[in-house]
């Protein structure tokens, strides 16, 4: 009997609210983001493994990625060493204008990235307010890998910052004291003292920085010209195998895309527990 | 300010600071600062925040630029040196340790920093490692340690340089009261065993008593006094230190030849505190230093102050606190502890009548302001 009562009571007590509000999330979540992820993989691998991989093995595919790969890393070394500098410069420095430099840090990240990749051809294009002077010397920056880079370096400029400012922020002032004491110049300071504390969150920095620039589009196609084995980042490969109808082709690519972007986001998801860890 | 610095002999003294200065802005943190640590010493800087003492520890360590005057480590003017070439070696409050080093990477550091060879860092590491007993925690980092031997780790690491002098910086504020009072006397035990000079700086005037072979008294970045523990408690020479340093109860009045007068109150003085003509001055009587009788009780040991009601009497553990209302022209509340024994002869409530009396006092000359001339902090 007494069992009985507690079973009832637990029944009674049960709150209809959380599976309900659980499923409703998902319900939601399904049609936006999970099946569209879903259907790549059915789609890219429905006529067999084989296809996929020929699909892959295609020069051009192999080309965007690499080509995608290479400058995101480039872009991205850059971002984390300038991202590391800014924050250590406006965090250790009041100045004139600080805040203002810190706005214009962050402003790429509202600004739109066509707009982003139209100003870029308007200052370097062969028409450019610079271009026109490099233009004679035979530099040319547009429709090549560099552009690529630039666009990248620019979507991608506050990201890497935005991570390592706020660690800045709160390490304490105290270590880089005491190492001044101890008798450490400011580079071995910053060297065994300010950068052990970074670690978790250049490595986080870097990782973003890299998965987003690895996905650019909009700037992109602006600045690249979109050439085929030359200036065709992964991105624009899919979008321009799919105005061709090879969807196949394009499912591939996107396929390998979603896929480094879940790895990069699990790494990212326990970078600081393993970085940061004591 | 005008200070004129005469090529001096610093003698034998670890620490000498001459006429320091300094403004933040508007605000005078410190004005004209002198004083000295000798070698095996342990100075406290007592002083409420905002006093300064904390600036005068980071100007002593090169974290700060003193506006004028000087800082002399044994007979090396560091003045103009920037921290890392001073050699100092201080203990920030928040111990400051390098939480992705470990406890023997922590001590190591200022070894690293000068290119020991690798075999005396070793050496030094487990020599320090025993003296702060922390022999089982080499390979922590300092995040897995208690406040305390996180404490002993910064002390270790100063140590393992050879500093030319240590500098605590409140070091015991982070820690809850019974653990404070147990650390500051391993911690003094430790540096009288060590013999290396060094300065802490503190709010908390019992911890300053106990720790310091000398007290310096801060106040609104002037040092009003500094002397032995006994002295800057039993003979402060001004109010600031008299209150500041436990309680003390004050009578203005005037001094004229062995007399002080304050209205009906009369004291027969010492020759020393005695004046050829009137001068205003201080009455100051540590609460334990007034004794409360019958009015008729009073013995010929005592001199007699004035007569009181009792206000208020409350327990306080060892003693028994008493607040006493004095017939006095301003009827100001003295303050008087009491021991057990005197308690247990006689009882007092509130309401009662009673006569204090006073045998010691300290006599507190007006005129006796913080420019006149100390002994010389160079002597």
């Amino acid at each position: 009997m007494a069992t009985n009562l507690s079973a009832m009571r637990h029944v009674r007590g049960f709150d209809v609210v959380k599976p309900l509000s659980i499923t409703v999330m998902i319900v939601v979540m399904l049609p936006l983001i999970l099946l569209p992820l879903a259907s790549i993989f059915i789609f890219g691998t429905g006529k067999g493994l084989a296809s996929f991989w020929a699909a892959l093995n295609a020069p051009e595919a192999i080309f965007a990625l690499k080509l995608s790969v290479v400058t995101s890393f480039w872009a991205t070394v850059f971002n984390v060493i300038f991202g590391l500098f800014a924050a250590y410069v406006l965090t250790k420095y009041s100045f004139w204008g600080r805040n203002a430099v810190i706005v214009t840090i962050s402003l790429p990240t509202a600004i739109p990235t066509a707009v982003a990749g139209f100003a870029l051809l308007l200052l370097w294009g062969p028409y450019g307010t610079l271009g026109r002077l490099l233009d004679p010397k035979g530099v040319h920056l547009m429709f090549t890998a560099y552009a690529i880079i630039l666009a990248n370096i620019f979507v991608t400029f506050p990201l890497a910052f935005g991570v390592i400012k706020p660690v800045f922020d709160t390490m304490s002032r105290s270590l880089e004291e005491a190492s001044a004491t101890m008798g450490a110049s400011r580079w071995q300071t910053f060297w065994h003292v300010t950068l052990p504390s970074l670690r978790g969150a250049i490595v986080s920095g870097a990782l973003l920085t890299f998965a987003r620039a690895v996905g650019e589009f909009g700037s992109t196609i602006l600045v690249s010209g979109n050439l085929a084995s030359r200036t065709q980042t992964a991105p624009l490969y899919i979008f321009a195998k799919f105005n061709e109808g090879q969807v196949e082709a394009a499912n591939a690519i996107a396929i390998v895309l979603a896929l480094l972007s879940f790895v990069i986001f699990s790494i990212l998801f326990f970078a600081r527990d393993w970085f940061d860890a004591d | 300010m005008d200070i004129h610095i005469t090529p001096l002999d610093f003698g034998k003294a670890a620490v000498t600071v001459v006429g320091l200065s300094k403004t933040f802005g508007k605000v005078t943190v410190l004005e004209n600062i002198n004083f000295h640590v000798d070698e095996d010493e342990i100075v406290v800087l007592l002083g409420a925040s905002g006093s300064g003492k904390t600036t005068i520890l980071r100007i002593i360590s090169g974290l700060e630029h003193p506006d004028s005057g000087k800082v002399i480590l044994h007979n090396r003017d560091v003045t103009d040196l920037p921290a890392r070439e001073r050699g100092t070696g201080v203990i920030f409050q928040s111990y400051a340790l390098f939480p992705k080093m470990s406890v023997a990477q922590n001590i190591a550091y200022g070894l690293k920093i000068r290119r020991k060879p690798r075999k005396e860092i070793r050496e030094t590491i487990d020599r320090l490692l025993e003296l702060v007993h922390l022999e089982e925690h080499r390979k922590k980092y300092p995040s897995q340690l208690s406040g305390g031997q996180q404490q002993r780790v910064a002390i270790a690491r100063a140590l393992a340089y050879n500093p030319e002098v240590l500098l605590f910086d409140e070091p015991f504020g982070a820690l809850d009261a019974q653990i404070r009072a147990k650390l500051r006397r391993e911690i003094r035990a430790l540096l009288k065993e060590i013999r290396v000079p060094s300065i802490f700086i503190t709010h908390d005037q019992e911890e300053a008593l106990e720790l310091g072979d000398r007290v310096a008294v801060l106040n609104s970045g002037r040092l009003e006094q500094i002397a032995t523990p006994f002295e800057v408690y039993n003979n402060p020479e001004t109010e600031y230190v008299a209150t500041f340093l436990g309680a003390a109860n004050i009578l203005s009045g005037v001094v004229d030849g062995r007399r002080f007068e304050a209205g009906v109150v009369t004291v027969e003085l010492e020759q020393e505190s005695a004046t050829l003509k009137p001068e205003p001055a201080k009455l100051v009587v540590r609460p334990e230093d007034l004794f409360l009788r019958k009015p008729e009780n009073l013995t010929q040991k005592y001199q007699r102050l004035a007569d009181g009601t009792i206000k208020e009497v409350s327990f306080i553990g060892a003693f028994e606190r008493v607040v006493v209302k004095m017939e006095l022209p301003e009827q100001p509340t003295f303050v008087v502890t009491r021991p057990k024994t005197e308690t247990a002869a006689f009882p007092l409530r509130p309401g009662q009548k009673v006569t204090a009396g006073v045998v010691r006092f300290r006599i507190l000359k007006d005129k006796k302001t913080r420019n006149e001339p100390k002994k010389s902090a160079v002597a």
